[in-house]
């Protein structure tokens, strides 16, 4: 009753709440630590592929530039050519398509490289600015004019067409199914239905997945790494997500597996402002040049091509989508 | 508005979702929050540390960081809890903490002279907390308590990181279909400030009801 009378039992000193909250922190580290050894390994062999996911220096040398004809005044491309850096959007958690290193801060990947190959065609060097964009924030980035292009596995659609101009189709990818490496009853999406899948959160996965998979139950984790996790546990029997990013996770955690071919498909465009056409043709005239020249091909082999098997695809037709 | 009403019953689904889960987490919490402050004046010095050291642990852990760790970590020592449960159990947890601090701050708005009359008359410990203590403290701290809740509230939305489709995972992937952010998300803040000035409207008829005129 003492301190009934007192109330206010005095805090003993800050130390003490200090060194608990420390205690249970160091607990709570041990076992976020055994609980994510997955993701841990996901992300170590991850820098691993950056390693060999770099585009060797020669062929940013090789790169065209653009002639001097193709560059009116007044233009974007003259502006970007005389601020002598083009500005782009872009993720940088992406493995193999844009992702920082975080030891030399380089952003290395299918889409950062051609973000810069298409900054050497313009201004002669590859000087990009990356601007960090968030999915629900690329259209209004663009009609503002704050980033010039967006480099950001943009599927083209009629909706987003609406809003923003599209270069391309550069690449098409689709999603894929993944399950744990023991599960042999799951062979394709259509073995989807009536299960609990897991898919990424803002992902077409979510709206595709009804489609393919009727009566399938989704649950949806914020990051790429939480999913794999989930999966390893079984919150899930699948996961369902573009096969680029399936590709490198199943690479890096030997418990999930691929399955299947992918039943989506996903054409990635490059965002440009909606009302600036000479812009478009220009950047969809420099991916016609670099996927015949070789140059696209080159990029896709350094990148994308170190996890997904098969020889490399032939690039998408430009303007071959409905909303190209 | 065709990208929010086109999609009703998703965002009522996600409304749901939220009001069933700011429920049980405040009804959890306030329970919770109650518990721990009188451990944090029990006679028991033992009894006092657990309670410190839970308040102290809780409020100064991110929210984001508990829910990640207790739906990864724990299915890890082979205890799996369905996303909906986890998010409850994690969410009262933490706002038990606050709602502790709150609750004993009610308690020591209550005069020493009550205590030690409770003491007077031969209550115990127990029976001078649920009849003078008690009664007392919780009037004094309503409006705080109804603050904690609509915190809580907003808190909810934390939880569509770890997989469940309350009111702002469903104006995700609603906006992923319609790509108008702004409708979304603006209709989606409305909907949650409603929410809001309903439990500020109750907290405030509740506390105005139960004042003790003195």
């Amino acid at each position: 009753m003492s301190s009934l009378k007192t109330k206010l039992v005095p805090r003993k000193s800050a130390a003490l709440a200090a060194v608990a909250a420390a205690t249970v922190l160091a607990v709570a580290a041990c076992g976020g630590g055994s609980g994510s050894s997955s993701s841990a390994a996901g992300s170590t062999s991850n820098s691993g592929l950056g390693g060999s996911g770099v585009l060797a220096q020669s062929v940013y040398d090789s790169a065209p530039v653009a002639p001097a004809s193709a560059i009116p005044a007044g233009s974007t491309m003259a502006m970007i050519k005389q601020k002598g850096q083009l500005t782009i959007g872009a993720a940088l958690d992406a493995p193999l398509l844009s992702q920082q290193d975080p030891t030399n801060g380089k952003i290395e990947g299918f889409d950062a490289d051609l973000a810069k190959l298409l900054a050497k065609y313009i201004t002669g060097t590859t000087n990009v600015k990356t601007v960090t964009i968030g999915t629900q924030t690329r259209e209004a980035m663009l009609s503002s004019k704050q980033v010039d292009a967006v480099f950001n596995t943009y599927t083209i659609t009629p909706e987003r067409a609406s809003q923003v101009a599209f270069a391309g189709p550069y690449m098409s990818s689709g999603l894929a199914v993944a399950v744990k490496s023991s599960d042999n009853s799951i062979h394709s999406v259509k073995d989807l239905s009536g299960k609990t899948v897991i898919v990424g959160a803002n992902t077409p996965a979510i709206t595709e997945l009804p489609k393919a998979a009727p009566n399938s139950k989704q649950v949806a984790f914020g990051t790429d790494p939480e999913a794999v996790q989930a999966l390893t546990q079984g919150r899930g029997v699948a996961y369902v997500q573009d096969l680029t990013l399936l590709a490198s996770d199943a690479k890096a955690n030997p418990a999930i597996k691929v399955v299947g071919q992918p039943f989506t498909s996903e054409p990635y465009g490059i965002g440009l402002n909606h009302d600036d056409a000479q812009f478009k043709t220009f950047v969809n005239n420099w991916l016609k040049t670099i996927e015949s020249d070789g140059i696209w091909a080159k990029v896709y082999q350094a990148t994308l091509g170190s996890v997904v098997q098969g020889p490399v695809p032939t690039p998408p037709a430009i303007g071959s989508v409905d909303g190209s | 508005m065709n990208a929010l009403t086109g999609h009703l019953s998703v965002l009522g689904h996600g409304v749901v979702t939220t009001v069933e889960l700011t429920a049980v987490t405040t009804v959890a919490a306030l329970l919770l929050g109650i518990i721990v402050a009188i451990l944090r004046i029990s006679p028991v010095p033992m009894l006092r540390g657990i309670g410190l050291v839970y308040v102290e642990v809780l409020q100064n852990l991110p929210l984001l960081a508990l829910l990640v760790l207790f739906v990864f970590a724990f299915p890890q020592i082979g205890i799996t809890f369905p996303l909906f449960t986890s998010a409850a159990i994690v969410i009262a947890a933490y706002e038990g903490a606050y709602m502790a601090e709150a609750i004993r701050a009610g308690i020591n708005t209550v005069a020493v002279g009550q205590a030690e009359a409770a003491r007077a008359i031969g209550l115990t410990f127990s029976q001078s907390l649920r009849y003078v203590i008690l009664p007392q403290a919780l009037r004094a701290v309503i409006q705080p308590i109804g603050n904690i809740c609509i915190a809580l509230l907003m808190n909810t939305s934390l939880a569509a990181a770890v997989g469940v489709v309350e009111l702002t995972q469903a104006a995700n992937n609603v906006n992923l279909v319609e790509a108008q952010p702004i409708e979304v998300f603006t209709g989606a803040g409305l909907a949650y400030m409603v929410l809001a000035l309903i439990i500020g409207f109750t907290t405030g008829r509740l506390e105005r009801k139960l004042a003790i005129v003195r």
